[in-house]
């Protein structure tokens, strides 16, 4: 699911080069992040046969292009996803329901707040108001500063001059790039 | 003396259940969105609030008032009915409803730019629900031919949801 305010323009170039085998779809509205409360990309959700969630929100690396970035090894989250995909249910990745309900946690009125704002600043950006969007995605990004999305996306829109900082700044005080992202919560492989 | 003193007790409570000197402005609706235009809708001074006709709300969010309450297809909120008032009236042989007051019924954030007048109305806490229940909320969305596909076209088969991004 592409997040992306700019559609097949922006997103299109990164479809076409994957030539991908599996559904690409393209979220404009970031539509998916709201739903499922996502604050970053790429985030992963695991959903078995019954449409119901096994593994939650987690960074989901498929190869390791952003190791040295992040510091994250893709070959433990993929050997995960290879169980799931042969035991089901059964696989030791699939977490209980006391183990999701707490990281399904509903989000708290401030973010519901930054969703809306953000939401209006894309609907500005899309209709020509690029300078009555800007003051409507700081007041997301304010409202949740966990949400990287709401950063990115806004930057990636106009300029992170418009914003008084830029990406790297950003990381930096929220602790460096080594815990950007915060790795797979996955129990000890099994033999 | 006892009368007028009623009296200007009366006053009083007249004064403070008329609404608002409401002013009609031209107003942009993105409600699920998408957006609508509507012309005229009502912002009492010094409020918040945005009244629209009760045709606009139909057009613009697809909700109907009916006597069980605001309704779309099988989904029903009733409205508070000491507090009626607060959410519909009648002018000038148009009936009026109140979408702020609604928002804040159905628990759905709401984002304004005045420049613009624009209102953004987010996902009802019935929209959000879902996920402490484990069930993954459904959706609908384009691929890059414009072809809709939904989450629910899956069941039966494993799902690996990931997000990602060109920035």
């Amino acid at each position: 699911m592409a997040q992306d305010t700019g559609g097949v323009k922006d997103a299109g170039k990164w479809i076409t080069d994957a030539k991908a085998t599996y559904t690409v779809l393209i979220d404009q509205e970031h539509l998916v992040s709201k739903l499922y409360n996502m604050v970053n990309v790429p985030t992963g959700v695991w959903i078995n046969e019954k449409g119901r969630i096994v593994r939650p929100n987690e960074v989901a690396f498929i190869d390791d292009r952003f190791k040295n970035f992040t510091g994250l090894d893709s070959a433990p989250y993929l050997n995960a996803l290879q169980d799931w995909v042969e035991k089901g249910d059964k696989s030791a990745y699939v977490m209980s329901e006391e183990q999701l309900q707490p990281k399904l946690a509903p989000p708290d009125a401030n973010a519901l707040l930054a969703s809306a704002e953000f939401g209006l600043g894309e609907q500005l950006y899309s209709t020509g108001h690029l300078a009555e969007a800007i003051p409507h995605f700081k007041e997301a990004q304010r409202l949740n500063p966990k949400s990287w999305n709401y950063k990115r996306q806004a930057y990636k829109l106009s300029s992170e001059n418009d914003y008084g900082t830029t990406f790297m700044k950003e990381v930096e005080k929220a602790g460096g790039t080594k815990v950007y992202y915060a790795p797979p919560d996955l129990p000890a492989k099994k033999d | 003396m006892k009368a007028s003193f009623l009296f200007g007790i009366l006053l009083l409570v007249m004064v403070a259940t008329l609404p608002a000197v409401a002013k009609d402005v031209r107003a942009t609706i993105v409600y699920d969105d998408k957006a609508t235009d509507i012309n005229p809708a009502q912002t009492p001074d010094g409020t918040d609030q945005l009244w629209v006709t009760t045709a606009d709300l139909t057009r613009a969010t697809r909700f109907e008032v009916k006597p069980q309450g605001v309704c779309r297809e099988e989904l029903c909120f009733p409205l508070p009915k000491t507090h009626l008032t607060d959410f519909l009236h009648k002018q000038a042989g148009k009936e009026w409803f109140n979408l702020t007051a609604f928002a804040e019924l159905v628990h759905q954030p709401m984002a304004r730019d005045t420049a613009t007048s624009t209102w953004y109305f987010g996902l009802r806490a019935d929209q959000r629900e879902t996920l402490a229940s484990l069930r993954a909320p459904d959706f609908t969305l384009p691929d890059m031919a414009g072809k809709l596909h939904s989450l629910s076209d899956f069941r039966g088969k494993k799902v690996l949801l990931v997000t990602w991004a060109s920035w």
